[in-house]
């Protein structure tokens, strides 16, 4: 049960994540002990940002994404191997190739996300497959992410420029509407898709793809 | 033609003996979504749903606000289900910032997500009776669902969008007497839930109605990568709380409901089996839980994120909710996307309804769980 | 000075009183006077003391109140009274309304709610009024590109249709409003017209849901016509008549349906499928087709549907209740009018009134329509019943029921009527009669 002062530090903290230049509001001078104290005097926890202690690298996971890189050597890159989460990175001319493997071999069946990420810095768009397995029993709790980057046009033409890369969909079935999503969004075209509609967005959608960052909310 | 159409437009030619019928989004049995259906007699000839009529762009909305002032609009997509749409964002965002949950907060969260999966599930079944022209099983869900939100609003102090489920824990501690009005409220609504199967469930007419209607077999389900109730009505033993348990789930007494038949029956009839589940669940985490201690670890201002992703994911009423968050040491995050079950099943709906008759729509396309609101984010 | 009306003056106030006493003064000499006299050189006036009754004659009613009872009866023995008022329109109107406010309270009890409540004080009961407004009060909007005759006179025909179907029913001894000889082959004959409204209709609005609506409604009653045809014929060979009042009179003594329980059921599923009721409201099916072959009109012409529909009901309630419960029969249960008043009048103190024309209804009469409202009311309820407990079938589902299951039935339901005559049970010279 929550006591008084518990209530109170509640209150003051809610204010304070929704005011960036509140009086507690760490100064970006301090260093990080001085941080510390800082925080310990207004009672509050100090959780570290980012995790301080690497976990170590699980075996299971390490055996599937060492598959991969094996069977594909420098064609992919294994950007992360954690607990329950693998992410490997492929050129797209390869990414057909190796979500058959990964269907083939590793036994992955479905795709449960197909998320873009805009990289306006390194003019790139990100692609990630998020796949999943249900025959598998081991791989159950498993997530392996499938990355491609595609290259990125200041003045998108949705469909007719470079911003393309191979669909997945005779491989997974199920990224059929999740890439229609990514085209309308992002704008990447997904060549071998065979209706590649717009989804959410009204047919008469005539401005950029609204997801890629250059495409701002208004009033923000 | 010589004229370029826009990605989306298209121009197509129309057999005179097939009626193209829009389905939504103003008719009484499509929610926010149009279903263009071809019709050949009293037979569906193909059908192409068009979604999207509430996208409000959640995803991007989260990439302006830092990760607590997301809290509130990310439960909009599904209002019935907010405790288990925020659980994803929860549990991902603690991965990023490296924030460990109170055991207590544990509990209560997943006291809070059965409550609301529950709420979930009546509004979905008294739609689903009203759909079949039962209109009494739309009544009694929608009455009964009046428990679970009184308890949710001693919780959490609202009806409907409880933002309850913060980053570190919960909002607030449970009220006073809270764990015997659960209790008691959750007893009589399971003595309720028997008298649904008899009005229901075994109703002759609703069983000759949707038995053997919309089938989706084992392998298809898998393939189109269906999720929750949709899966589990077609063989699949696959919940994410059993699969991949987050908080308490593992420590927790209960089963995953599971059916081989893969029909509109089958699909109806798993919800309101889990239902059962779900109080056995609140029931046994009530027992579990310690009585007292902390319910959110305090996390410091306009906190940030490193330079990471995470993909998390809950089973919520309609299936799995994995939200993927990219951060690069900002307090917003870099990009949010939101994988639901309800635009996971979406793709069914072409495929199941294409040769049934038109009498069997509403049946399918409520059986597969389909919550537009969600699914357009 | 009040807020609700801050222009408000007395003075001004009992001056438009009188203004209003004035016009309907005038109103009433130069049009309803004129009115009353057509009307009463078309009734059959009574004889009075030996003395005809002439129109002119009867406006002395105003005069000498004791001729005010035997014109009233007279009137009420004429068609217009009969077609207007008790066993016709205006009877099966108010119980009509009397069943939609008694199915939403019912249907309401089924479903843990209350109904409607605040209309009226009493438990809402002014609800059905407060709808009637509305709906009188809404735009009538017709679609751009319908067949505007035949739209409009869709709801006219209809509850034109279910007020023919209303005429031919007996409520009690004599009062029914047409009597044919052949009167079940009228029914009949009525029922068949109602299809073909709801296609014209559902073809006149030119939309898709109508039109699917209209099939529908086309499909169901033309697969339901027959087995409630030959489900009926049962009772016909038993009581050797087609006239629907012999047919009660032949029920004295028991009711068809104890010896004909097939004929019974095949006729109350057929009902339901004719008046479009869950679970066979397939024409109307909200979740598949907006609201089937009713989908394009609103305002008043939705109302008129919707009285045809209860109409129907109410008349289908009664042909049930007419032939096999017993119509009007039943144990004398209604008190006799006291002799007192006849012979002596009513004396309170000093005074002694004599009220020649009294008893007004015979004691028979109203008798007979006691029990027919309450058998009649209790089908009404059977028939509401199936919708707080069915969810709606299915169309292939419907027309295989009507097609197969239901003609069996009643073919064996008249095999069943064929049997008990030839045996000897019933009809002439049977042990039972």
């Amino acid at each position: 049960m929550s006591s008084g002062t518990d209530k109170d530090v509640e209150v003051k903290d809610t204010a304070e994540e929704h005011s960036t230049n509140s009086e507690n509001t760490k100064p970006d001078s301090m260093s990080k002990d001085e941080a510390k104290k800082f925080y310990e005097e207004k009672g509050l926890d100090l959780s570290p940002d980012v995790p301080v202690k690497p976990k170590p690298i699980p075996a299971f996971e390490k055996s599937l994404a060492d598959k991969v890189s094996s069977k594909f050597g420098d064609k992919i890159s294994v950007d992360y191997v954690r607990a329950d989460r693998i992410r490997v990175t492929a050129k797209r001319e390869n990414i057909v190739d190796v979500a058959k493997f990964i269907r083939d071999e590793l036994k992955y069946d479905h795709a449960e996300s197909v998320s873009g990420v805009d990289y306006p810095d390194s003019s790139e768009i990100e692609v990630i497959y998020h796949l999943g397995s249900y025959t598998d029993e081991k791989l159950g709790r498993q997530i392996f992410a499938l990355a491609t980057r595609v290259p990125r046009e200041d003045v998108p033409n949705p469909g007719s420029d470079s911003t393309r890369t191979p669909s997945l969909r005779d491989v997974f079935y199920s990224v059929e509407f999740h890439e229609r999503e990514c085209f309308e969004m992002f704008g990447v075209y997904f060549e071998g898709h065979p209706d590649m509609r717009r989804l959410l967005l009204p047919e008469d959608w005539a401005d950029i793809p609204p997801f890629r960052k250059d495409f701002k909310i208004k009033g923000r | 033609m010589t004229t370029q159409l826009p990605p989306g437009m298209h121009i197509e030619t129309v057999d005179e003996k097939i009626m193209t019928l829009n389905v939504g989004p103003q008719h009484p049995g499509s929610g926010h979504m149009r279903l263009i259906i071809k019709v050949d007699g009293d037979y569906i000839v193909s059908c192409d749903p068009d979604p999207g009529y509430v996208h409000r762009g959640e995803e991007k909305m989260a990439e302006y606000r830092n990760y607590i002032q997301n809290i509130p609009h990310l439960e909009r997509p599904v209002i019935h289900d907010s405790s288990n749409i925020l659980y994803p964002y929860c549990l991902g965002v603690e991965e990023l910032l490296g924030i460990e949950v109170p055991e207590r907060a544990k509990y209560i969260r997943v006291i809070a997500a059965e409550l609301n999966r529950c709420i979930y599930i009546l509004y979905w079944l008294a739609i689903y009776g009203i759909f079949l022209g039962h209109s009494t099983m739309f009544m009694w869900p929608a009455g009964d669902r009046e428990l679970f939100i009184d308890l949710l609003e001693a919780m959490s102090g609202a009806r409907v969008t409880h933002a309850y489920l913060v980053p570190g824990g919960v909002r607030n501690d449970l009220p006073s007497n809270f764990e015997e009005r659960c209790l008691r409220q959750v007893e009589y609504f399971e003595k309720r839930l028997r008298e649904y199967e008899a009005i229901f469930y075994q109703n002759p007419l609703l069983k000759a109605r949707t038995e053997g209607s919309g089938i989706l077999s084992r392998t298809d389900a898998i393939r189109l990568g269906t999720t929750g109730s949709v899966l589990r009505a077609s063989g699949v033993d696959f919940d994410v709380r059993k699969k991949e348990p987050y908080d308490v789930y593992e420590n927790l007494d209960f089963q995953t409901i599971v059916m081989k038949e893969g029909d509109s029956y089958a699909r109806s009839r798993i919800p309101y089996l889990e239902m059962f589940e779900s109080c056995r669940i609140i029931k046994d985490a009530l027992k579990k839980m310690p009585k007292s201690g902390s319910v959110r670890t305090k996390l410091k201002p306009n906190p940030k994120g490193g330079n990471d992703e995470v993909y998390r994911r809950v089973e919520s009423g309609r299936g799995a909710i994995g939200y993927y968050i990219v951060s690069n040491n900002r307090p917003e995050p870099y990009r949010v996307k939101i994988s639901v079950g309800s635009f996971r099943n979406l793709i069914c709906m072409p495929y199941l309804l294409k040769g049934e008759k038109l009498g069997n729509m509403p049946a399918v396309y409520w059986g597969l769980n389909y919550w537009p609101v969600e699914a357009d984010r | 000075m009040s807020t609700i009306a801050p222009q408000f003056r007395l003075s001004r106030f009992i001056g438009s009183l009188f203004d209003l006493i004035f016009w309907v003064i005038l109103i009433f000499s130069l049009v309803g006077l004129p009115i009353v006299f057509i009307v009463l050189f078309y009734i059959k006036l009574p004889v009075i003391n030996g003395q005809l009754m002439t129109p002119y004659l009867a406006m002395t009613w105003m005069a000498d109140p004791s001729r005010t009872l035997p014109i009233v009866k007279s009137f009420m023995h004429t068609t217009i009274f009969r077609v207007m008022a008790f066993p016709g329109f205006g009877f099966a109107a108010l119980l009509a309304a009397a069943t939609i406010f008694v199915e939403r309270k019912f249907l309401a009890k089924m479903q843990l709610r209350v109904g409607p409540l605040y209309c009226g004080k009493i438990e809402g009961i002014l609800q059905l009024m407060g709808d009637g407004f509305k709906l009188m009060s809404k735009e009538i909007i017709i679609p751009a590109k319908a067949d505007k005759p035949i739209f409009w006179l869709g709801p006219l025909l209809f509850v034109g249709t279910a007020g023919a179907f209303v005429a031919l029913i007996p409520v009690a001894p004599g009062w029914v409003v047409a009597n044919p000889s052949v009167g079940l082959l009228a029914v009949f004959a009525v029922i068949g017209f109602f299809p073909i409204i709801a296609v014209l209709t559902a073809w006149a609005a030119n939309s898709k849901w109508t039109f699917i609506g209209g099939l529908r409604a086309l499909h169901q009653m033309v697969a339901f016509e027959i087995p409630l045809i030959l489900s009926l014929l049962g009772v016909v060979i038993l009581s050797g008549s087609l006239n629907l009042s012999q047919i009660v009179q032949s029920q004295e003594h028991f009711w068809w349906i104890a010896f004909l329980p097939i004929g019974a059921i095949v006729f109350f599923i057929t009902i339901l499928a004719e008046l479009e009721r869950i679970p066979f409201d397939l024409p109307e099916a909200e979740s598949e087709i907006v609201a089937g072959w009713l989908t394009e009109f609103s305002g008043m012409m939705y109302g008129l549907i919707q009285l045809g529909t209860y109409l129907k009901l109410y008349a289908f309630a009664g042909l049930f209740t007419v032939l096999f419960l017993g119509g009007w029969n039943g144990p004398m249960v209604w008190p006799p009018f006291p002799q007192d008043i006849i012979t002596q009048g009513i004396t309170i103190g000093p005074v002694t009134a004599h009220f020649p024309g009294l008893p007004l209804f015979d004691q028979e009469m109203l008798n007979g329509t006691l029990w027919f409202v309450i058998k009649t009311v209790g089908v009404i309820l059977l028939i509401l019943l199936p919708r707080g407990v069915f969810p709606r079938v299915r169309i292939d589902m419907i027309l295989h029921t009507g097609w197969y299951k239901l003609i069996g039935l009643a073919f064996i339901n008249i095999f069943i009527a064929l049997g008990l005559l030839y045996a000897g049970v019933l009809g002439p010279g049977g042990l039972l009669h």
